[in-house]
């Protein structure tokens, strides 16, 4: 009932400041899906009012995006994804509040884009503005030609947020028995010492652009520490407690774009310092080992008879590797994406598709998107994993194919 | 040369007048070069409607606000999506060289992707935002890669033109030929006919509306009709300004994020 009324006040607000000029735009979707194994049980049925109020001076700005995702099914939710204010000075603009931060080059991956946290509660399959969730942060850009140097400060670590227990995108756990939780170290305290800092150098000219980035942050993903009871007398293992906690991470990065004969050549690379690994190792009682990676790609995008076609190659390679690790030393992943519009662009056709080297695994995603009248769009795609195990194979039961109608005004 | 996609809308919307001298015999080639060397604005800024209409009568309209300026060795452009609402704020910005060996630099603003991307430049014969238009009907195409031939001179709209017959020199160039009515003395085209690689007659350009700003002559409105499909664009121009002096810190990362009002 709260929810409700709270919505009803929404939309007494947007009316009001209608009238006092502020810009109201957004969307109304219905979206779709079915399983495609079984009894094609509906994956996903839901109703979303996507809302943005801005209003753009030449010295100042604010956005609110508030939304609402109603199911049948699961509980409804309502939030806000940004609420920000703009300063913009000669030179400098300044943006406070919840806002979502995107940097890098790469699609589909995130490399140095690790500011916004994500929304996994769908595994990737949500649009990307959705997947992103809103930092409350303060963001100053400084503007030198062609050049910025960016500052984020985020005095409040938000982690991203996976699928809970019960949904078929909660990823399974093979725990052994006598397994349990402890939560207690999981929360990390608002306080001053436990901000995230970032600052990132780009440019943008003909020839070439380009991003340096750094970041002091947590891990928005939870480490598992274990603890191990053991019998004295027979060492056989009596109990397991998984601890989960977060931990910092200290990463340096950078990404670039460049045309060369036609084709858009990318690259974007970070450097990970202080992330923990499981570990098989029985000699290491916390059941994870510290270690750096590098995580990088290498893209290319180029226009064939009206097509986009773009490719990407990503890997990622852990240093000072121990065998006893659960993951490989090296993870290697391709992306896949044609496009293509008919019918005076009405019509897009388009292929997007990750594909797991080392897994053997992938997620293909087919869709068509008809534009039926200006603005409002009919789109039918299916979500396709193959294999067995790795990031996708691991979800081959849910395989779907779903449609979204959507309004946008 | 000017390339494709930099000077979109700013080749067949503006010309100047010069003066041409009473009785001077020209040839086809003189005509186009006249056309294409012409003086042009340092800068322009408008807000473009296109109205796309297709065979049952049902209209889309997109709005797009537009700075463009000239540097010299490059122009720079930049575009604000108004409309449909699904496209709102994202911005496209495009820098062309004159060296002609030299493609364009072009870069995109997605909102719902909060991201500058890079793009490559669009195949010539590709249709711009799904009008009639391609883009290389909006570009600027060197008069020396066609033949041209004057095949009459007559009025239309009051107007005294010259018809002039181009034939491309490249076998595989996406037009058999093209005929263009040349305005005497304002050097622009008020009206174009483009015939397919099969010499049947696709597409029909005319001017429906232009005037004199600050010494140019601009169309302020055309329309596109492409007779083999039944589907029409027009693309008219409205609160032109010209030599308003855009500041360069309109072409920035800056200005395709933060849009406009």
């Amino acid at each position: 009932m709260k929810r409700i009324i709270a919505l009803i006040s929404l939309l007494i607000l947007a009316a009001g400041l209608a009238a006092e000029g502020v810009q109201i735009t957004g969307y109304v979707r219905n979206y779709t899906g079915v399983l495609l194994h079984g009894d094609y049980d509906f994956s996903i049925v839901q109703n979303t009012l996507n809302l943005n109020f801005e209003l753009k001076s030449d010295k100042v700005a604010f956005k609110v995006n508030p939304y609402v995702y109603q199911y049948f099914d699961r509980d409804n939710v309502f939030d806000i994804r940004e609420a920000y204010l703009d300063l913009y000075f000669n030179t400098m603009d300044v943006r406070i509040g919840k806002q979502q931060i995107i940097w890098g080059k790469a699609d589909g991956v995130f490399i140095t884009d690790i500011i916004s946290p994500k929304d996994l509660t769908e595994f990737l399959l949500r649009d990307f503005d959705e997947i992103r969730m809103g930092v409350t942060a303060a963001k100053v850009d400084y503007y030198m030609g062609n050049s910025t140097m960016e500052f984020v400060w985020v005095p409040i670590f938000s982690p991203n947020k996976m699928a809970k227990e019960g949904s078929i995108w909660h990823p399974a756990m093979e725990l052994p028995p006598n397994t349990t939780f402890d939560f207690s170290k999981k929360d990390v305290a608002f306080n001053l010492k436990n901000s995230e800092i970032f600052a990132k150098f780009s440019t943008l000219t003909g020839p070439v652009d380009f991003e340096v980035m750094a970041g002091y942050t947590w891990d928005a993903d939870p480490t598992l520490f274990t603890e191990k009871e053991m019998d004295p007398l027979s060492h056989q293992l009596l109990s397991i407690t998984v601890i989960p906690q977060y931990n910092r991470l200290t990463v340096f990065g950078g990404s670039f774009s460049t045309t060369i004969k036609g084709f858009v050549l990318r690259g974007e690379a970070a450097y990970y310092m202080g992330k923990y690994f499981q570990t098989t190792d029985p000699a290491v009682p916390s059941g994870v080992s510290e270690k750096n990676y590098l995580h990088y790609l290498i893209g290319l995008d180029y226009s064939i008879w009206g097509a986009k076609v773009s490719a990407q190659f990503i890997q990622k390679i852990i240093f000072d590797y121990d065998p006893m690790l659960t993951l490989p030393e090296h993870h290697n992943m391709m992306t896949l994406l044609i496009s293509k519009q008919y019918l005076n662009n009405t019509l897009t056709v388009e292929l997007f598709s990750y594909v797991g080297l080392t897994d053997e695994d992938a997620l293909i995603r087919p869709k068509i998107t008809y534009s039926f009248a200006d603005g409002f769009d009919i789109q039918v795609g299916a979500n396709i994993f193959t294999g067995s195990r790795g990031m996708f194979g691991r979800f081959h039961d849910n395989d779907m194919v779903y449609t979204k109608i959507r309004y946008s005004f | 040369m000017k390339k494709a996609i930099a000077l979109t809308l700013m080749v067949i919307f503006i010309g100047t007048g010069s003066l041409l001298m009473g009785g001077e015999k020209l040839t086809g080639l003189e005509v186009m070069k006249k056309v294409y060397y012409r003086p042009s604005p340092k800068d322009m800024t408008a807000e473009l409607v296109m109205t796309l209409i297709n065979s049952n009568g049902d209209k889309r309209v997109r709005k797009i606000k537009q700075y463009i300026k000239d540097y010299g060795k490059v122009e720079k452009k930049i575009m604000f999506f108004i409309a449909p609402a699904d496209v709102r704020n994202t911005s496209f910005m495009n820098w062309s060289y004159d060296d002609p060996n030299k493609d364009d630099d072009q870069w995109i603003y997605l909102p719902a992707l909060k991201k500058i991307k890079r793009i490559s430049s669009e195949d010539k014969s590709d249709y711009f935002m799904g009008s009639d238009f391609t883009y290389d009907d909006l570009g600027n195409r060197l008069p020396e890669e066609d033949n041209h031939k004057i095949l009459r001179e007559e009025k239309l709209n009051g107007e005294d033109c010259y018809v002039i017959e181009s034939t491309p020199k490249d076998p595989d160039y996406m037009y058999s030929k093209t005929i263009t009515w040349v305005v005497k003395g304002k050097w622009i085209g008020i009206k174009r006919k483009f015939y397919d690689e099969d010499g049947e007659f696709l597409k029909e350009l005319t001017a429906e509306k232009y005037e004199n700003i600050k010494g140019y002559w601009i169309l302020a409105k055309v329309k596109m009709h492409n007779v083999q499909k039944d589907h029409t664009t027009i693309m008219e121009l409205k609160n032109i300004k010209i030599d308003t002096g855009i500041p360069d810190r309109m072409f920035t990362e800056r200005m395709m994020k933060r849009g406009v009002r």
